[in-house]
């Protein structure tokens, strides 16, 4: 156990910390989202897709900043992915199998590749197409860990809960007999466990094969770490055996070990443990040479195509038919089940900051968060959407935004979270138990924390039926949630009328345009008008019969 | 609407309905309430006597001593509670409201409900309920677990998780036949309603009966496959209350379940050991949205009564009034 390994266990468990810490009611002791703002392709892909300086990401920046002093330490000591890489490459290699096995010319080829996508997402980013969740790896380990691990461990936990139950009976727990978790259920999980799954499978190849020949990131700082001050340097102890090139899991080493690739290097410091002449070490060096540069880097026409396809697909992304140019104008096809989250950014925005790395769905208490596929075009790709069928947006709850690590939703007070409203309800009355079963149901009436559902009395039906009050319906889903018609609800949330805004207040702009959004049960609030006329003794009030 | 037009040539409930009416309706709320909850125990043919346990208490006072004093008259806690009985309390905390609100049953009553039955030497008291908000929020929020903190052998919990819950079969039910109610539910010895006084949308009001819908776990059913009003009757054949103590300290007379709706502090609280009484008596003793409503005026409970669950003809039971 050596001290990379104790510091790579802290630094997992920590980000495995803060992902769990990211709930409702969050804490405040420290951001959730401090791994997602370390990342420096998040740093650097938004910064340019957004045309916005973001403060919450300038760890980002301090990280590249770092690098130029310590090469890349962040793969080597912090990056969850790369930890995660490092423990799926215990499963899926054969341990004496020499690291660096592949033919130096491929080895060549697809080391090429992280820049080729970096410079791919960057060209992609200029025309304000964020595609920073493809690769980043934060993004990506947020998304596999919140969305796939967690609701599988919550499951396995609730299981073992329902297994224990007679003998946790037996002995008297009662905090576990009574105890309950809340499952979580996701959507577009397949997908992110396919591509974990090749991710690890390629450790079979060269171990961190993700690091060395793909990630974005790793590319960003390679460039910076070109000739870091500490860095890897060999005495003349060194006898040439060729452990340290053999035991590198990032193949940095040349096959004359006195150089090193320093960018592809991860100062790891296993060449120092391994060897047996202890001739390496890593030191402040002075102005000897750098070596091992050749070959790696691509060229700048290569670059430059790069970031030419980059453009080319985002032009692609900004004609393709799901795309919105502006949400002011006409001719935008969304389909109604793109409900974004409260907060969210005028959509154009919100898809240039949005890395789609899951935080906000993690965190949403009632799991009404939920990845999008496709209906957002692919820019949108797991980008949050709202799914009331699964669960209501609780008006008390703002933690979507205050863990947003970009800002493409916005951090709300409670109090200006309950007015941004998300969409506006409808009810389908060939549906409706109360308009065509003449049932009396009502269910949505009761539930509502808006008190934005009336009932009234119509000839169609002999049950009071429901009506929405339009401006004060947030589009919270309470009522499409718990509706008791099977399949589809029978009152469902629409995009209608959310509030998109930039920056201002919700408050004052709800206010200006006339709607009463207040769900805060202590505030003095206007009775709605009475659902029966109190001067004819023929009618009487909802849910009285004679 | 299923109206009844010969409501006036039916007497058993019809008592002097015509005068009062009009006599209300002249004189607006403030009148009608004052009316109203003067009536409990001057109207009613058969004053309870000294010595008589009576069919309904009400006790008027703050929730602490008018839940002692409503049981009080009922015989004591002793007549429901034996020494070593499991005991389920089932309050309304579906709502993450606070009392004034009125949408859940008042901390301090459903206290000292289980003071008492502690007292009287229950092994345990467990307060259950199915929330509609998120539990954690209901169950702090209302107040309840709060109050109850202190009461030995004492637990409130929500539960909706499939573990908690058993099949059961509703054989006396007409067309609700089956459901899944809270384990613990079925293995208590005595199960006592505590709801607060509230009127409900759907069915007019939300008391003891309507109450029970929080100790099974699919409720959608109800609304969907079956009347309501009648499937409440089918649950409470087999959810039979032994004790029903509505606490009308406030009651939401208009725009329940959830509110927010006109709050009337009635400093009541009614009990009796039979739900449909209990029911019924809070139907009439309260304007609901200003109107004066009779029992048979709600479905449930007049279905209750006609199914002999239980007897809401307020004119033939004995019903005994106090100020605690």
């Amino acid at each position: 156990m050596n001290f990379r390994v104790v510091f790579q266990a802290i630094s997992l468990g920590f980000f495995l910390i803060l992902l769990w810490l990211a709930t409702f009611p969050l804490v405040e002791w420290i951001p959730v989202d401090f791994f997602l703002r370390l990342d420096p392709l998040v740093f650097s892909g938004t910064l340019i897709s957004s045309r916005q300086w973001i403060w919450t990401l300038v760890p980002g920046l301090a990280i590249i900043g770092l690098t130029l002093i310590l090469g890349r330490f962040f793969c080597g000591y912090i990056c969850p992915m790369g930890i995660t890489i490092d423990i799926s490459d215990r499963f899926f290699r054969t341990r004496n199998k020499d690291q660096n096995a592949l033919d130096p010319d491929k080895e060549v080829k697809l080391r090429k590749i992280k820049y080729f996508i970096l410079f791919f997402i960057l060209g992609m980013a200029i025309l304000s197409i964020s595609s920073v969740f493809l690769a980043s790896p934060l993004s990506l380990i947020t998304r596999f860990y919140g969305l796939v691990v967690y609701p599988g461990l919550v499951l396995m936990g609730d299981t073992a809960l329902d297994v224990l139950l007679p003998l946790n009976l037996m002995l008297g727990l009662d905090g576990l007999v009574y105890a309950e978790v809340q499952t979580y259920r996701f959507a577009t999980q397949w997908f992110i466990v396919l591509f974990f799954i090749t991710v690890f499978g390629l450790v079979y190849y060269a171990p961190r094969f993700w690091c060395r020949y793909l990630c974005p990131s790793g590319a960003l700082m390679a460039l910076a770490s070109k000739r870091p001050l500490v860095r890897r340097k060999v005495s003349a102890d060194c006898t040439d055996c060729g452990i340290c090139r053999k035991k590198c899991p990032m193949g940095a080493i040349d096959d004359d070990p006195y150089n090193t690739f320093h960018q592809e290097c991860i100062t790891c410091e296993t060449c120092v443990r391994a060897c047996p002449e202890n001739a390496v070490s890593f030191s402040l060096s002075h102005a000897e040479k750098v070596s091992g540069t050749v070959g790696f880097i691509p060229g700048r026409r290569q670059l430059i195509a790069s970031a030419l396809a980059g453009t080319g697909s985002a032009i692609l992304v900004h004609t393709g038919i799901s795309r919105v140019q502006s949400d002011f104008l006409p001719g935008n096809i969304l389909p109604d089940s793109l409900i974004r989250p409260p907060g969210a950014l005028l959509e154009e925005d919100f898809q240039a900051r949005c890395i789609s790395c899951g935080l906000c769905m993690k965190a949403c208490p009632t799991n009404t968060l939920q990845p999008t596929w496709f209906e957002a075009g692919p820019g949108g790709l797991f980008s949050p959407k709202v799914l009331p069928r699964r669960g209501p947006c609780d008006p008390l709850c703002n933690v979507c935004g205050r863990v947003c690590p970009t800002g493409a939703l916005r951090s709300l007070s409670p109090a200006e979270k309950m007015w941004a409203r998300i969409g506006t309800s409808t009810v389908i009355k060939h549906k409706c138990l109360a308009w065509e079963w003449n049932r009396e149901c009502l269910v949505c009436f009761e539930v509502c924390p808006y008190a934005a559902i009336e009932l009234k009395r119509v000839p169609e039906s002999s049950a009071p039926v429901p009506f929405i009050t339009r401006h004060k319906c947030s589009g919270c889903g309470a009522c499409e949630y718990h509706c008791p018609v099977q399949g589809s609800s029978a009152i469902i949330v629409e995009p209608m009328e959310a509030l998109r805004m930039n920056s201002g207040s919700y408050i004052e702009k709800g206010r200006a345009i006339g709607l009463e959004l207040e769900a805060d049960p202590d505030r003095e609030r206007k009775l709605p008008e009475y659902l029966f006329d109190p001067d004819d003794s023929e009618d009487l009030p909802p849910g009285f019969s004679f | 609407m299923k109206k009844n037009k010969n409501i006036s040539s039916d007497n058993s409930t019809g008592y002097f309905s015509v005068t009062r009416r009009e006599f209300l309706k002249k004189h607006g709320q403030a009148a009608i309430f004052a009316a109203a909850a003067v009536k409990a125990g001057l109207i009613f043919p058969l004053p309870a006597e000294a010595d008589q346990i009576p069919d309904i208490a009400v006790a008027r006072g703050g929730p602490v001593e008018a839940t002692r004093a409503a049981v009080e008259i009922l015989g004591g806690i002793g007549v429901f509670v034996k020494s070593g009985d499991k005991v389920v309390i089932k309050p309304n905390m579906s709502f993450a409201h606070p009392p004034e609100r009125a949408t859940n049953t008042h901390p301090d009553v459903v206290r000292t409900l289980s003071e008492m039955c502690i007292d009287a030497g229950a092994s345990s008291v467990m307060i259950l309920d199915n929330p509609l908000q998120g539990a954690e929020l209901c169950i702090e929020r209302s107040g309840i677990e709060k109050a109850c903190r202190q009461v030995p052998r004492t637990s409130v919990r929500t539960m909706s998780s499939g573990r908690f819950f058993d099949k059961v079969i509703l054989d006396q039910g007409k067309r609700f036949k089956e459901t899944d109610v809270m384990r613990d539910v079925l293995d208590a010895d005595v199960l006592i309603a505590a709801p607060v006084a509230k009127s409900h949308s759907a069915t007019g009001v939300s008391l003891s009966m309507k109450g029970m819908m929080g100790l099974i776990r699919d409720r959608g059913i109800m609304h969907r496959r079956y009347n309501l009003s009648s499937a409440i009757v089918d649950l409470c054949t087999f959810l039979k209350a032994d004790l029903a103590v509505i606490d009308a300290t406030r009651v939401l007379a208009s725009h329940g379940p959830m509110g927010p709706g006109e709050v009337i502090k009635a400093d009541r609280v009614i009990a009796s050991a039979d739900m449909v009484a209990a029911d019924a008596m809070a139907i009439d003793m309260f304007p609901w949205y200003g109107r004066d409503i009779m029992p048979r005026n709600v479905a449930h409970v007049f279905e209750a009564h006609e199914r002999g669950l239980g007897r809401m003809d307020l004119e033939n039971l004995i019903v005994k009034t106090v100020t605690a």
